[in-house]
């Protein structure tokens, strides 16, 4: 039975450190939700899902899973599987024991826990490995035995702490599909943490960012993408992330070397100090014959586009711009361009730089 | 790539330190099976043909109780320690509980005071609760000890196993004991196995406990044995070097039996798996 997460008002202190690992969240999961949890280190997704877990102590607020408050439930009674990063299997059990160990422990009859394990195995492609020993399996195949021992618990709630990043590049990739899958076969609200954006944006149904403790913005990944909360978020998601460019607020436009971006009425309004900060996707950015002006420093070519890494001199000193463009028109290194914004977002310069 | 040369190196460094370490042992085979009750010491190999020399000393110095005394004295002292330092050394390295730091500094105390410093008071303890002269006078305080060093010693193999085994096992419903018994300890066996080697030398070997507490007594420990034995036949080397063999052999037996998990106990820990 899948149910609902709820985060009301949550922080965790760790003992003897000033600062909250975890600030005042408030965030719902829906039921049969998959739900990304994505931010630096530091930031404080890992102490989230350890809270969740029953893992770490809450500090302040309530843990909700479905109707029932789990604050002071030990990790043991809140039926939830979790999958570890270092997969965490028991190495002297072989790998049908470990995906039956939650169940021998709820004391759940042998053959329905044969039956349980046997079509899990299936599942994930494991049926010829379930008496091998974790050790003697590649790291593809532990993944999926800890995803295996999570699956037959069949748990009102699936935890995944960074599952992906003890695999190689395309193990990653690949893996990252069947996990996506699989949640939406089994219905299974999930929350899965990452340090990888393009995770995040891949595999959530919506995606929280969270920056010390602190939760920025909790959206669907196309929302995140369009419409970031704070310039962040902005630089946050997407690789490469968005170009942030100070400027001075000169009448209705942002002066960026002496290129007039005109600003919409309530930014000018709203600007604190006469600077505001121009955010531009490097899809946004043009390569043009007027503009601001940037020196190229590196041109990297992926085939189907390339990315023109610049400086531009700002009133905050040199910042690096990037601007992606078809292979054709690749400038030369050194050269002096220009681009210009197709579309902007703007951002304040003062406190945690909130969308104008 | 290791060289040839080094390899041979390493064979003769590892042949010298061998026969540094077993040139006693083989000094006081040969010097046993020689011929009894001649003075003086002489090592021939030739007439090391003396194996009645055992069965002699075996009969003579009474050793055949006082083997049963140390052997009931220390299989009890290794089993009850055992069982009870793994228990204490899993809430030591991972459960929260108060004082917890106070009570291990303590017992690291334990480990730190020598038994000479304690044996008085221990006594006059032993003598007030009626236990001196027998078999629990040497054998609670022995257990005193180990479990100080058996806790301290399965501490830190439990805080450096690693932690997300046993959140692991929590969040698969098991409870501390569960998880202590199904999940950590199958993977503690080494350094169990260890640990009983351990307390098995040691407590075999005590001598200064056993002789205190049971003074008045009839019984007594191998190592008292042989003491006695000694004093009684001082320039008998033969007769002197076959009760050593005796009373050491046990141990030996132990440690060869369980001498592959000591090693890898030992050595548990020094590479990441």
């Amino acid at each position: 039975m899948s149910e609902r997460v709820a985060f009301e008002d949550v922080s965790v202190i760790y003992p003897g450190m000033a600062e909250a690992a975890l600030s005042h969240v408030n965030l719902e999961v829906e039921e049969g939700e998959f739900l990304v949890l994505v931010g630096p280190s530091g930031c404080g997704k890992s102490t989230f899902l350890r809270a969740l877990a029953g893992l770490e102590a809450v500090s302040t607020g309530r843990i909700m899973i479905g109707d029932r408050d789990v604050t002071r439930v030990p990790a043991k009674d809140r039926d939830i599987a979790m999958v570890f990063q270092n997969y965490a299997l028991y190495p002297h059990m072989t790998v049908a024991q470990n995906m039956g160990f939650a169940l021998n422990i709820a004391k759940i009859p042998r053959a329905e826990i044969a039956r349980r394990v046997r079509e899990a195995a299936e599942l994930l492609d494991l049926t010829n490995y379930l008496d091998r020993k974790p050790k003697a399996l590649s790291g593809g195949q532990r993944q999926r035995v800890a995803m295996g021992r999570a699956i037959v618990r069949e748990p009102q709630v699936f935890l995944m702490d960074e599952p992906l990043s003890n695999l190689d590049a395309q193990l990653r990739v690949q893996t990252r599909t069947q996990i996506a899958t699989l949640q939406r076969r089994l219905g299974t609200t999930t929350v899965y943490v990452t340090h990888d954006q393009v995770e995040a944006m891949t595999m959530g149904d919506r995606v929280v960012i969270l920056k010390d403790g602190v939760v920025q913005q909790v959206d669907t990944p196309d929302n995140l993408y369009r419409h970031p909360v704070n310039a962040f978020v902005a630089g946050f998601i997407g690789s490469p992330s968005m170009n942030l460019i100070e400027a001075r607020v000169t009448g209705n436009t942002a002066d960026i070397q002496g290129f007039a971006l005109p600003l919409p009425r309530e930014v000018v309004d709203t600007a604190h100090a006469g600077r505001v900060i121009v955010g531009c996707r490097p899809e946004e950015l043009q390569l043009t014959d007027t503009g601001i002006p940037m020196t190229v420093q590196l041109v990297e070519s992926l085939g189907a586009d390339s990315f023109v890494y610049g400086v531009v001199d700002t009133i905050a000193g040199p910042t690096t711009v990037i601007t992606r463009t078809h292979p054709a028109d690749k400038p030369a290194l050194g050269s002096s361009v220009h681009v210009t914004p197709r579309q902007a977002h703007f951002f304040s310069c003062e406190g945690d730089r909130p969308r104008l | 790539m290791i060289s040839r040369r080094d390899t041979i190196a390493g064979y003769l460094l590892l042949t010298l330190a061998a026969l540094i370490s077993l040139g006693p042992l083989i000094g006081v085979v040969v010097l046993a099976l020689g011929e009894p009750g001649r003075v003086g010491i002489k090592l021939d190999i030739t007439q090391a043909t003396n194996f009645g020399n055992f069965a002699d000393v075996w009969e003579k110095g009474d050793f055949g109780p006082a083997i049963l005394t140390s052997f009931i004295i220390t299989t009890t002292v290794v089993v009850v320690s055992v069982i009870l330092s793994v228990p204490a050394g899993y809430a030591f390295a991972l459960m929260d509980f108060p004082g917890r730091t106070a009570i291990f500094a303590l017992l690291v105390l334990g480990i730190l005071m020598p038994l000479e410093a304690m044996i008085v008071p221990l006594f006059l303890d032993m003598r007030r609760f009626n236990l001196d002269n027998n078999y629990w006078s040497v054998i609670l305080p022995q257990i005193g000890f180990s479990v100080a060093f058996g806790a301290f010693w399965m501490r830190a193999f439990f805080v450096q196993s690693a932690r997300s085994l046993m959140e692991a096992a929590w969040i698969d419903g098991a409870n501390s004991w569960r998880t202590l018994t199904r999940v950590l300890m199958p993977l503690a066996r080494p350094q169990m196995l260890t640990l009983a080697v351990l307390f098995f030398v040691w407590n075999w070997n005590d001598f200064l406990l056993p002789l205190v507490m049971l003074s008045g007594s009839d019984l007594q420990t191998a190592p008292m044995a042989l003491v006695t034995f000694e004093g009684a036949r001082r320039t008998d080397f033969a007769y002197v070097g076959a009760a050593s063999l005796i009373t050491i052999a046990p141990v030996v037996i132990v440690f060869i039996l369980l001498q592959r998990s000591f090693t890898r106990g030992i050595l548990a820990g020094s590479v990441k798996e």
